[in-house]
């Protein structure tokens, strides 16, 4: 009588485990992943690829000079070391005009946890999203830059001090975090 | 029995009343504007800019802010502020926007929490509208709505904004430069 009870009560609690690993498994995807969703989204929308930038040319990204000018001194990089993912598009057609909003929304409700901080659009050719993110003790930077033809996802984490120095002008700081992490110096 | 079901229900109904007018009442205090139905002028527009920075980028900006003294300049401006919210939308033609396209914003507006400390018309440079929203004598939120034929700028400061450093957050924090001088005349 007692073996029936056992066996039921295993098929319940594996019933039971499986979904919350799958959910919990889903958690972490979506929180660490969101990089991609990003990427996908600008996939999606435009109906493009992206090209990922090789490593090797990612370990000579430029010193960012933005971040100098506006600390008034001192060279420093923006993000911390290793923590520059880059997606990058080229030759394709990111026209924008009509299309702003729906693309804003889109990637606001893919990155659900982050915070937009910058959305900007000029001249229906270029657009600029930032999107912040608390990570432990430092924060996390998720721009999507798209001109008329070229464009990238860049996603860095910065410390809190210069993400302080980057917000007093976040126009400058979508542009100071591509050119950091587009932009190869050598 | 039916009684007892009929006080109920209006027990309830009195209820549910008090919540809405406690939810309306403090709608109507939150110094923060609902901007989101301006973005369909995104489509019209030549340029959009749409900047948030909420109370906790605000705290890690004072937290983290350089000793230069230019920062601690700024670092004493913001000092006390909850949020910083922009929307600009700018246009190649006059008329792609209608006045009633601000309506929602000035709606808003025209409530009793907030008094219009300045208001400047002009036909040919558009004109610009300061709100000041206080509690208990002390400022709580500061909206702008400048616009001209091609140009609309909404900004919203929540928590206590120095009239006198308004000027100086212009250019900073996506605040465009509007060429505000703020001499408070405050309402009776």
């Amino acid at each position: 009588m007692k073996k029936p009870i056992a066996i039921t009560v295993l098929f319940l609690t594996l019933a039971c485990v499986t979904p919350i690993c799958r959910s919990l498994s889903t958690l972490a995807l979506a929180k660490g992943d969101d990089f991609n969703a990003a990427v996908k989204v600008v996939e999606r929308f435009y109906g493009v690829k992206h090209k990922s930038i090789p490593f090797l040319a990612r370990a000579g990204i430029k010193t960012a000079t933005a971040v100098a000018r506006m600390a008034g001194g001192e060279k420093r990089r923006i993000a911390e070391a290793g923590s520059v993912q880059v997606a990058y598009f080229e030759d394709q057609d990111f026209s924008s005009k009509g299309n702003f909003a729906n693309f804003k929304f889109s990637m606001n409700a893919a990155l659900g946890s982050w915070s937009p901080l910058l959305q900007a659009t000029e001249k229906g050719e270029a657009q600029t999203h930032v999107y912040l993110r608390e990570n432990n003790e430092k924060f996390q930077i998720l721009v999507v830059a798209l001109e008329r033809s070229e464009g990238c996802v860049v996603q860095v984490t910065v410390s809190p001090q210069t993400l302080a120095l980057l917000l007093k002008d976040p126009d400058d700081m979508g542009r100071a975090i591509t050119a950091e992490a587009t932009t190869d110096d050598q | 029995m039916k009684s007892l079901f009929q006080k109920s229900l209006k027990t309830i109904a009195l209820a549910g009343l008090l919540v809405s007018c406690v939810a309306a009442t403090a709608r109507a205090q939150n110094p923060r504007i609902e901007t989101n139905q301006l973005d369909a002028l995104a489509a019209k527009a030549s340029q959009t800019v749409d900047v948030n920075i909420d109370e906790r980028l605000i705290q890690l900006t004072i937290r983290f802010i350089g000793k230069g003294p230019d920062e601690q300049k700024l670092k004493e401006i913001i000092n006390g502020l909850k949020g910083i919210y922009v929307k600009s939308f700018e246009f190649e033609k006059e008329g792609e926007y209608a006045v009633a396209d601000l309506e929602s914003v000035r709606s808003q507006l025209r409530n009793a929490a907030w008094n219009k400390i300045v208001n400047i018309q002009s036909k040919k440079e558009g004109s610009v509208e300061v709100y000041l929203m206080s509690n208990a004598g002390q400022i709580s939120g500061l909206a702008v709505l400048a616009s001209d034929p091609k140009e609309i700028t909404v900004v919203n400061i929540i928590g206590n904004v120095d009239l006198d450093k308004l000027s100086e957050l212009e250019g900073q924090f996506g605040i465009p430069d509007l060429g505000i001088e703020v001499k408070p005349k405050r309402k009776n």
